[in-house]
């Protein structure tokens, strides 16, 4: 009984090691503007920071320059890729610094900026996959709300269905999951909190893996919510399986392709 | 009684009819350039406020200029003075909004 009772613990002190050392890392696209909402008092100039990271546990993966940035204002799409430089980031517990990108962007009218991202393939030699996350947020300027829920046109994307902005902590944050345009049933989402974000004084420690990623899944027609229980940024990714391979050391793989929505929410105080 | 039901029915009618403009805040946006200060006026969903009033003022609250938005929402100006300007929109109901160019941003629209 006793060494049977010894050999339980091990096993558990195992799966626990096991589960510190390999928590159940997902992956995110993130394009973080520093304001989300612009009003004539606030400084035009946005950051806008474009990463490839665990959102909760903070770690940054290395990105290379992304193959599309840039903004739709008014249904207008301006390239903004060669303005992106690049910058150096990491998680505390990580030892080295991983590349992301940034630029700075001048809001001159009124209405709804959506920024949107398209990475270059990342090889993620864990999973034997590419993944290429196509990243959304949407800033809006003086008062107009036009324009968040409009397509952007990327292979797959996140439509809301909730205006993205101005939204309270416990928000229902509703959108539907697009793929070449068309719904995707039952898509899997997944949802992460930005420990990272900046003023969270309380950096969340999940009690257990499963709490790092909240997963729904889309209804019928690709439509998913999901509320918000903490003030700051929050990831939402669609995921899915590309009809497209790449090669990696003259090897077909495989490419999983995720449509990313970033929104913040305000603690209504 | 009866005629006083009648006029709440029609009070309720002509309201109801300006609802839309009622339920919404008014904007106003502006920028200068070319000599030029342009502005905007909208309500959030941005359908543009048509025929409201644009009041001008200057740091000191002097009315410098007023006019009225087209059927965009436009109205726009020569700069009356390098100095920052306060621009009000006074649409209907008393639905005022107003919006405040640095003088910075005036000095380099001239």
């Amino acid at each position: 009984m006793h060494s049977r009772t010894i050999a339980v613990s091990s096993i558990m002190a195992a799966f626990l090691i096991l589960a510190i050392v390999h928590p159940a890392l997902a992956h995110f696209g993130a394009v973080i503007p520093s304001d989300d909402i612009v009003t004539q008092d606030d400084d035009k100039t946005l950051n806008v920071q474009v990463k490839f990271i665990h959102p909760m546990e903070g770690q940054y993966m290395e990105m290379v320059k992304p193959k599309q940035f840039g903004v739709q204002h008014n249904g207008k799409k301006t390239n903004l890729l060669d303005t992106l430089a690049p910058a150096k980031g990491k998680s505390p517990d990580q030892d080295q610094s991983f590349t992301f990108w940034t630029t700075d962007y001048q809001i001159r009218r009124p209405g709804d900026y959506t920024f949107y991202v398209e990475p270059a393939p990342y090889w993620e030699p864990a999973e034997d996959l590419f993944i290429v996350h196509y990243t959304k947020v949407c800033v809006n300027a003086f008062g107009m709300e036009e324009g968040w829920d409009q397509h952007v046109g990327l292979e797959m994307e996140v439509i809301p269905f909730t205006r993205p902005y101005g939204l309270w902590t416990g928000n229902l944050f509703t959108g539907q999951v697009l793929l070449k345009g068309k719904p995707v049933p039952f898509a899997e989402v997944e949802i992460e909190y930005l420990n990272e974000t900046p003023g969270n004084i309380n950096i969340v420690l999940p009690p257990a893996d499963p709490y790092v990623t909240q997963v729904v899944k889309a209804d019928v027609n690709g439509v998913f919510s999901y509320a918000m229980p903490k003030a700051g940024w929050w990831g939402f990714s669609a995921l899915n399986e590309a009809d497209w391979t790449l090669t990696h050391d003259g090897q077909e793989k495989g490419v999983e392709i995720g449509a990313v929505y970033w929104v913040w929410t305000r603690d209504m105080k | 009684m009866k005629h006083v039901n009648c006029l709440l029915a029609v009070l309720f009618v002509v309201l109801s009819a300006t609802a839309p403009a009622l339920a919404h805040r008014v904007n106003l946006f502006a920028y200068a350039g070319g000599g030029t200060i342009f502005t905007e006026s909208y309500f959030p969903d941005g359908r543009p406020v048509e025929g409201g009033n644009v009041l001008v003022y200057d740091s000191t609250d002097k009315l410098l200029l007023e006019g009225v938005t087209d059927t965009e929402g436009f109205f726009n100006f020569e700069i009356p003075k390098i100095d920052a300007l306060k621009i009000v929109i006074d649409a209907t109901m008393g639905h005022k909004n107003s919006f405040t160019l640095k003088k910075g941003e005036v000095e380099a629209g001239k």
